[in-house]
């Protein structure tokens, strides 16, 4: 008996040493067959929750994914991210690019039965860019014509909205807007249902024209969401499933048990073990999606507090990182980038190698800011200690370690202060007051004004909630950025934005690290499914099909416990 | 003859020879390891450190415990987290032993009186406060923690347990006849405390002490795996927990490695105080 519990620790070692194999997945109904199936419920979870679901109020991730099913747009992202029209049947552009004109589809039917119409589309868009209404994301409206006076409560009404007809509406803007439409796109100024009202309220029941609907008491707030098909949405035959679930709030282990057990249909939030597991197994390799790259991470150092006002040492900075380093963390989902735009973001240039490693050139950047570094007798370099932020328990806890060795070597010292996510967010965006953090930036709406308006531009300087949180100030970079603005010509337009890229790859405001993507793993019966490159979970146009009407795996009578998988594995060895 | 009599007794408990192996093992890890190691704790090695798969190496020659998530050799940085878990453990004792017998001693000889009453409504509240809350709440209030803070935190907070335990043990010392026959004799109270409860109080010090240091290793571990502990890369063995919590499906080593330096310890120190408590309370010596 007493050898046998000396045996635990090599077998628990063991265990890990085999990479648990996953089970084999759980069957298609119909293999080769394309043929859209209608019924069942999707079930989704995720380790965070939501705070709300009006589309005027909203902006992150999770909740965009929902608000995406509930509430369509005049217009909207296809699945290669291009803008289509949604419940517009079409849109017309003045020359100028003043005046954006909409037709709405005729019979469009909200969730509640009442029928769409253009003062439905101007009572949403006042709604949600009204002065007692809290939305973060107001100030990308800002052309509108009258926008000033409305949100500042002189004017009753957004002039620029006009209703030109039961079904026609118009949007006029101050100024050319060369991003408006990208902007339009998003889930801001969607159509809401009349009982919304003309007024942001915290209590209103969640109401559209979207795919799938929100009865009252589906939402268990914190825990569950379950949407249901819009059987009067304005395209025939979709949705083809019945319901989405949600789970809020999963612990990330039992998100992948669930999975495994087939009690999830879809996740992104398995770990990089996981999923280099999955991909290195034939079965499941296939079921692997990922999603666009369309986050950027970098070492933000603010241009405003020493050691980084002074260019050369954010040259060096930028110069001492081995992105391969970063990598290497997190392989699945982090690539090398030098560049301000991650590779999903139009104006992304494969080629321009912006920022990279070299040693030398950091050191001679160091020399010439005035703190010479000698590697060999590590004598020299900055001489005072650089207070790095970061977040408890997130993947910088483990990059900043590994920045911390990179400029270590060319003499620059970093102190890691580990705060909550709340107190980083207050700190990190705050002027003045942190020399270097990674908030990181993940695309809004695939342009690349959403990237340098946001993260380089003086206009994103604020004493609090900046976004521009190295608080760079280039004239030259402001001016492309305006003018990028004021460029309907596409290429003229993207020219500009290259120009901008590297000026900033230059002046270094960000040494720019990788960019970010998320895997999703989708069970093979889920057909149709493509990760969406605006909204992700954008499940639509997908069906079930599965071999059997049992929900999981236990009901099929295959369980199979991982901690039993362990147990075996370090059995066999 | 008397001593080697208490040796004798202590070698004869099995469980207090295992408990001073362990111990003394420890010491011999965390001092020897780092020396001997080819590896240093801070740097990741992106060469031999990386698996096949992309992931870090598992147990192997290059790295016994494999490496970790960063690719920094885990049994290297499992010997400083010790060195530093050791360390803070056993300071952060030293100085609440020391409030502790001091607030004890004191509160004891005047029982009933206004130090004894101020000191121990104090303990009262002091012991009302979850331990691991209030440890926290004082080092969230300090900010930035590095192992001096930490110990000096643990030791502050640490001591009113003891202070209690002495305070009973003074009160009846104080009641017994040689005192009161050095009192008659003309000494101070300063002499009767240093000369007389003094060396009787020591023994259950330095009982509750050795059971201490085993609880601050817990303590420092918690609060370094709820992340209020000391900042990276500086390892530490709750902090180490934490980050092969993230990758316990595929790299266990990364979790069972502190864990079973903390479950070690603690298991060490305890069979240690245990047997220490034995060898040095006649009371419970005769009843054998």
């Amino acid at each position: 008996m007493r050898s046998r519990s000396f045996l635990v620790v090599p077998s628990l070692l063991a265990a890990g040493a085999c990479n648990t194999p996953f089970p084999a997945p759980i069957a298609e109904g119909h293999p080769g067959d394309a043929t859209p199936r209608r019924g069942g419920t999707l079930h989704l979870g995720s380790f965070a929750d939501i705070h709300g679901l009006d589309p005027a109020v909203t902006s992150d991730d999770l909740a965009a994914s929902i608000i995406e099913e509930l509430f369509a747009g005049l217009v909207d992202y296809d699945a290669s991210a291009q803008i289509v029209p949604d419940l517009a049947e079409r849109y017309e552009t003045s020359d100028d690019g003043k005046v954006y004109r909409f037709f709405l589809r005729q019979g469009v039917r909200f969730h509640d039965g009442s029928e769409l119409t253009a003062p439905d589309v101007k009572r949403s868009i006042e709604r949600a860019l009204h002065p007692t209404t809290p939305n973060p994301a107001a100030s990308f409206y800002d052309t509108i014509a009258g926008y000033g006076a409305y949100t500042q409560g002189t004017a009753a009404h957004l002039d620029g909205v006009v209703v030109e007809g039961r079904y026609v509406v118009a949007i006029r803007l101050r100024e050319t807007d060369a991003r408006f439409l990208s902007v339009f796109a998003l889930h801001g100024l969607r159509p809401v249902c009349p009982s919304a009202g003309d007024r942001y309220d915290d209590a209103w029941q969640p109401c559209g024209a979207g795919p799938y609907k929100l009865a009252p008491g589906d939402w268990d707030r914190g825990r569950s969401l379950r949407l249901t098909r819009h059987e009067g949405y304005f395209r025939p035959g979709l949705p083809h499933i019945d319901a989405i679930s949600w789970t809020f709030g999963m612990n990330r282990a039992s998100e992948l048990y669930a999975f495994e057990d087939g009690a999830l249909d879809l996740t992104h939030d398995l770990g990089d073990t996981e999923l280099q597991a999955l991909r290195a197994d034939p079965r499941w390799a296939p079921f692997l999606a990922p999603e666009p790259d369309r986050i950027i991470d970098g070492e933000v150092m603010n241009t405003e507090l020493p050691p980084f006002d002074n260019v050369e040492v954010r040259r060096a900075v930028a110069a001492a990182i081995d992105r391969d380093h970063y990598r290497a963390y997190k392989p699945e989902s982090l690539s090398p980038n030098a560049q301000a735009l991650p590779p999903a973001v139009p104006g992304f240039d494969p080629r321009f190698d912006g920022q990279h490693y070299d040693y030398a050139a950091a050191l001679a950047h160091m020399a010439k800011a005035g703190y010479p570094y000698d590697p060999r007798t590590r004598v020299g370099g900055y001489p005072g200690v650089v207070p790095y932020y970061l977040m408890r328990q997130g993947s910088t806890e483990y990059t900043a370690q590994i920045l911390a060795q990179e400029l270590a070597k060319i003499g620059i010292r970093l102190e890691l202060h580990l705060v909550s996510w709340p107190t980083f967010l207050s700190l990190a965006y705050r002027r003045g007051t942190v020399a270097m953090a990674d908030p990181g930036w993940a695309m809004d709406y695939p342009d690349p004004s959403d990237f340098f308006e946001a993260l380089f531009s003086s206009k994103a300087i604020n004493e609090e909630q900046s976004t521009n949180t190295a608080f760079y100030r280039s004239a030259r970079v402001d001016d492309l950025i305006e003018r990028a603005r004021h460029e309907l010509d596409r290429e003229k337009r993207m020219a500009l934005f290259t120009e901008a890229n590297h000026i900033v790859c230059d002046d270094a405001p960000w040494a720019f690290t990788v960019s970010r993507r998320l895997e999703d793993v989708v069970q093979p019966y889920v057909r149709g499914f493509k990760p969406h490159p605006v909204w992700t979970f954008h499940v639509a146009n997908a069906w079930l099909d599965r071999a059997s009407s049992a929900s999981t795996r236990r009901e099929l009578g295959q369980a199979f416990p991982p901690f039993l998988r362990s147990a075996r594995a370090s059995a066999a060895w | 003859m008397r001593r080697s009599l208490a040796f004798q007794r202590f070698v004869a408990n099995r469980a207090a020879v295992a408990g001073v192996g362990v111990v003394v093992s420890l010491a011999v890890f965390a001092i020897v390891v780092p020396w001997v190691a080819s590896h240093d704790p801070w740097t990741s090695d992106f060469a031999r450190g990386v698996a096949a798969t992309g992931g870090p190496v598992g147990p192997s020659r290059d790295f016994p415990l494999g490496a970790d998530r960063i690719f920094r050799d885990e049994l290297v940085r499992l010997a400083y987290g010790a060195r530093l878990s050791l360390l803070i453990a056993l300071s952060a004792t030293v100085l609440s032993s020391l409030v502790g017998g001091l607030v004890g001693v004191a509160s004891g000889y005047y029982e009933g009186r206004a130090p004894d009453m101020v000191l121990m409504r104090v303990v009262d509240v002091g012991l009302a406060f979850p331990f691991l809350l209030l440890v926290m709440a004082i080092g969230a209030a300090l900010g930035k923690t590095s192992p001096g803070t930490l110990l000096v935190v643990l030791g502050l907070t640490g001591w009113l347990g003891s202070a209690r335990i002495v305070r009973a043990k003074t009160i009846q010392i104080r009641s017994a006849d040689f005192i009161a026959a050095s009192r008659a004799l003309g000494q101070t109270t300063g002499q009767i405390l240093l000369l007389h409860v003094l060396p009787n109080v020591l023994g259950p010090i330095t009982v509750l002490a050795t059971l201490s240091v085993a609880q601050m290793i817990v303590a420092e571990s918690v609060l370094s795996y709820l992340g209020a502990g000391v900042a990276p890369p500086t390892p530490t063995w709750g902090h180490m927990l934490l980050e092969g919590q993230d990758s316990v499906m595929m790299a266990p080593w990364l979790l069972v490695a502190p864990a079973l330096a903390i479950l070690t310890s603690v298991v060490g120190f305890n069979l240690l105080g245990e047997g220490l408590r034995d060898l040095l309370d006649p009371g419970r010596a005769g009843a054998r």
